[in-house]
């Protein structure tokens, strides 16, 4: 009898301890997914830092310069900010950033800007929203940075514009974010494009494709929930599964048979490469056929190296690409390889044209202020004016005596363009999975 | 999908789950302290697996649809994790001489120890055996049974190793010592055993089991630094609702969370399919019973039968 019940004091001291535990090494997971998120690729990782928005810890407080006035002189380099992931979990992203950013600095200098230069003041954001903060304060409040790139994640870029730019005339513009949410703030713009665009372009594809039904799964955070509520939306024919799921589970049989017993043909993954290749797995060793799509995080040379070879092919998935076949893109990456002696990829293209886009707000307008960059940010790459595809062309009718409507800047990474959401139009490439590799066969634009 | 194709499933998924349940069962019965480093175990008896099976290759020949050298890499991979278990007892948990729970906070930081390294070793990324994957046994498909060699080989396995460990508690002189000090050390001390040696092939038995179990939960599914971690809540959450310290109770436990587990797609179905009254408990329970909840759905069973047997499933009966 006295045994049974130290038995049940055991077992309850043991049960908190379980939960006590559990709960602690799970905020130790908290910390240690972004790592293991970010592929190597870098066609994901942007995405996958979504999750981590909403804390943006403290905001300091702004007041106290104002008397910067030394934009008077005609002598010096105009001064713009940048905050990059250096280090941390996107630093992959920060150091294409980094590349495309110095191309592009360099091919402004050789022109100049009205016989002055300009300069990039790089901080890091240590890839998560308190360092990004303190990055963009430094720049702006200390600096006095009429023009801020920044940030790569999107929780980061938007911690800082809700901390640091809001409510006042700094231009803020985003380089590598694409998270669906930044949608919801006009004065914060971007040069990649949406996630949005990919749902449309998915919902599209899978229309094109003759499927007038589809289901989809979707990890269960918020990067997977508003791409998922993006394609429902945009989707014309029947959504007939629609469930999320966990990530990191061992197994996600549950998951694909109901997927299979919906009776769609057609498969919508939005989800990440590990869980991914679990169940592509599953669908091969349960024997199943369907055709896949996916958006842009589920591939990377992982999924292939993981998963039988043939299992995936005539897949679909929809990647943000630089529009690969334009002859500027070209130009820019030839000039990228024999500079760094690699290829570019998408995310740097973004930076360089933020930097050319920056450069020309800063020619067109009439003072160097935020309300000034305000004007011709969006103007030098919209849709009107002449057509161009380098800053020097561009700086030429800047010079001689043209507007900011005078131009339309198209970039290395797709004719910008921005919306009134400040969203660009962006470009996507679609590949399909062809003997066991990712092909490319088509680009829309976004 | 039938009920059997589920309940073919739930027997691979559970099988792996017994083999992590039934050692964190055994070292808690005998080191008495509930190890947080099990987890971990497995992903280094899996790892050493994968070391090894890269190293030998196939060896020639091959059976249910697995190469010689995949079971000799399980076997290094059991080595692998019990060699690592005794040494971090030798090392660490012998000459700590704290209470269980210091032990278990401890186990912890053994745990994120041995992910850091493995980590270290091999990168975040997840990687899979170098084994073709097969297509489903085809004689079974008609059944609605989706299930390959390779899922038969882990049960089959599995079963083997289960059994052993059965005949070694109950027939052998060690399993008769071990236990003996699983119902009373002291006694057990007084009565001649040398406790401490028989706690050294517990050790060596619980974390060989878990290697055993991680090996076949990288060929169910695939490596990655974090697999045993994220199995360890549902493999406590068995071993709970078996009996801690039970090893009977602790393959009960896991089998009926495995089970549980996959069959969650036959419960919804079920739930939809029945005339529930009144509509917002129907609604409200179809919206709860669906894959996502998976996991919760298990534990609430557990809760459940705890409050029926709050000892669990194997009650008192020890080992």
């Amino acid at each position: 009898m006295s045994r049974d019940t130290t038995d049940v004091a055991d077992r309850r001291t043991l049960l908190k301890l379980t939960g006590g535990a559990g709960i602690l090494a799970l905020s130790g997971c908290l910390s240690t997914t972004d790592d293991g998120g970010d592929g190597s690729d870098g066609s994901d990782g942007g995405d996958g830092d979504d999750g981590s928005d909403g804390s943006d810890g403290g905001d300091g407080d702004d007041g106290g310069d104002g008397s910067d006035g030394d934009d008077g002189d005609s002598a010096g380099p105009y001064e713009i900010g940048m905050v990059d992931s250096l280090t941390g979990s996107l630093s992959a992203f920060g150091e294409r950033n980094q590349r495309g950013a110095e191309m592009a600095l360099g091919r402004v200098n050789e022109v100049g800007i009205g016989g002055r230069e300009l300069s990039i003041t790089v901080e890091d954001s240590e890839s998560e929203n308190q360092g990004g903060i303190a990055a963009a304060q430094k720049l702006v409040n200390q600096d006095g940075v009429p023009f801020l790139i920044g940030a790569v994640g999107s929780g980061v870029s938007l911690a800082i514009y809700e901390s640091v730019v809001e409510g006042t005339d700094v231009v803020q513009l985003s380089q590598n974010s694409t998270g669906l949410n930044l949608t919801e703030f006009p004065g914060l713009l971007r040069m990649s494009p949406s996630g949005r665009s990919q749902s449309l372009a998915l919902s599209n594809i899978i229309t094109d494709d003759g499927y007038d039904e589809v289901a989809v799964t979707y990890v269960n955070n918020d990067y997977g929930q508003s791409l998922t509520d993006a394609f429902v939306n945009a989707y014309d024919g029947e959504v007939v599964y629609n469930s999320p799921h966990d990530q990191e589970q061992q197994s996600y049989s549950g998951v694909i048979s109901e997927m299979n017993g919906s009776g769609a043909d057609a498969w919508l993954f939005i989800t990440y490469q590990a869980e991914f290749a679990t169940m592509v797995n599953e669908v091969f060793s349960s024997g199943y056929e369907a055709q896949f799509y996916g958006a842009d995080s589920v591939s990377g040379d992982n999924v292939l190296e993981n998963t039988p070879e043939g299992s995936m092919d005539g897949m679909k998935i929809v990647v943000p690409s630089a529009p690969i076949e334009e002859e500027n893109y070209q130009e820019f990456a030839s000039a990228f390889e024999s500079e760094y002696d690699r290829q570019p990829t998408s995310w740097a293209a973004y930076a360089y044209d933020c930097v050319i886009n920056a450069a020309l707000a800063v020619q067109a307008a009439d003072e160097f202020t935020g309300a000034a960059l305000q004007n011709t940010v969006r103007r030098v790459s919209g849709p009107e004016g002449e057509t161009v595809t380098s800053f020097e062309a561009a700086s030429e009718i800047l010079a001689d005596g043209g507007g900011p409507d005078d131009v339309d800047y198209q970039g290395v990474s797709g004719p910008i363009d921005f919306n009134e959401d400040g969203d660009p139009v962006g470009f996507l490439q679609v590949l399909e999975v062809q003997g066991h590799e990712y092909e490319g066969i088509d680009f829309v634009e976004g | 999908m039938t009920v059997l194709g589920y309940l073919a499933n739930g027997l691979v998924f559970s099988s792996i789950i017994v083999l992590g349940s039934i050692g964190l069962s055994l070292v808690y019965s005998i080191a008495d302290f509930a190890n947080f480093a099990h987890g971990d175990t497995m992903t280094i008896g899996a790892y050493a697996a994968l070391v090894t099976f890269g190293a030998v290759g196939g060896l020639g020949g091959a059976v249910l649809g697995l190469p010689f050298g995949f079971f000799f890499a399980l076997v290094v991979g059991i080595a692998a994790a019990a060699v690592v278990a005794v040494g971090t007892e030798k090392l660490i948990y012998e000459p700590l001489d704290i209470d269980s729970i210091g032990l278990l906070i401890t186990s912890i930081g053994i745990a994120f120890i041995y992910r850091a390294l493995i980590q270290i070793r091999f990168g975040s990324d997840f990687t899979r055996f170098d084994i073709q994957p097969l297509r489903p046994i085809e004689s079974l498909v008609p059944y609605g049974v989706r299930i390959t060699l390779h899922d038969v080989a882990i049960v089959g396995s599995a079963v083997v190793l289960v059994v052993g460990l059965h005949v070694l508690l109950q027939y052998t002189d060690l399993g008769r010592k071990m236990r003996a000090m699983a119902d009373n050390p002291d006694l057990a001390r007084v009565s001649g055993i040398r406790t401490k040696r028989v706690k050294l092939w517990t050790w060596v038995i619980g974390a060989g089991l878990a290697g055993a179990g991680g090996v076949f939960l990288g060929l169910f599914n695939q490596l990655a630094p974090r697999m045993g971690f994220n199995l360890l809540l549902v493999i406590f959450a068995a071993v709970i609702l078996g009996g801690i310290g039970s090893v009977y109770g602790a393959m009960a436990g896991g089998f009926l969370i495995g089970m549980i587990n996959q069959l969650t797609p036959f419960f919804s179905t079920v739930v939809e399919a029945l005339p529930i009254w009144p509509g917002w408990l129907a609604a409200a329970l179809e919206s709860l019973i669906s894959i996502e909840y998976a996991n919760a759905i298990a534990f609430v069973i557990m809760v459940a039968v705890l409050l029926v047997r709050p000892n669990g499933i194997a009650g008192e009966a020890a080992t």
